[in-house]
């Protein structure tokens, strides 16, 4: 998946993947895709969760090698 | 409507500030509007000097190697954060009265009230929480 931003926030612990996220896809446009690198256990459900309650759609999460990778559509 | 998000902090320790400035941030990342409450211990956490250096409880202090580890932010950087999104931080006046302290002992950019002022806040919040 094509993401029109990408956001580094591997090593991060709560709650920095969720702020750093909010904070990425300000700089969107509603319709653009942001693309979340994760190494946080709890970012799984955190991001999906932050996604629902902002408005936000996670249309598509991956695993590799411990990173997880999580596309998101600002709504 | 914007979601509002109204915290009451009380404790003053490490942990208590992690678990008001976490919820805090996360919910300011949601776009709800959030209001936090200094109130007695709850005043270390804002402190000028006191933020640095809050103790871990008693006892517990071999938890710091873990949050070394798990590259937890330190709370200075948490309150940056917060402020930096809008939360609103108002520190109880009746308790700076008792404790002898000013607006200056605390971080910039703080509200200072009381119990009205905080109640004015909640009465319409969708969440209020107490650390």
């Amino acid at each position: 998946m094509n993401a029109d931003k990408l956001l580094d926030a591997k090593g991060l612990a709560c709650p920095m993947p969720i702020v750093k996220t909010k904070k990425a896809i300000d700089e969107l446009e509603p319709g653009q895709i942001l693309e979340v690198q994760a190494t946080d256990k709890g970012a799984k459900s955190d991001l999906s969760a932050w996604a629902n309650s902002s408005g936000h759609e996670l249309v598509d999460h991956q695993e590799e090698d411990g990173v997880y990778k999580f596309f998101i559509k600002k709504g | 409507m914007a979601k509002k998000v109204a915290i009451i902090a009380a404790n003053g320790g490490l942990f208590d500030a992690y678990k008001v400035f976490n919820i805090a941030t996360a919910a300011a990342a949601t776009d709800a509007e959030v209001g936090i409450f200094f109130t007695f211990e709850g005043l270390n956490l804002i402190h000028k000097e006191g933020h640095k250096q809050l103790p871990m409880p008693e006892g517990k202090e071999h938890f710091g190697e873990g949050f070394k580890k798990a590259n937890v932010p330190a709370i200075p950087e948490l309150v940056e954060m917060a402020k930096e999104m809008g939360v609103k931080i108002i520190a109880c006046q009746m308790t700076m009265d008792v404790m002898s302290l000013e607006k200056e002992d605390f971080i910039d950019g703080i509200d200072v009230g009381g119990a009205a002022t905080f109640l004015d806040f909640a009465y319409d919040a969708d969440v209020s929480l107490t650390f």
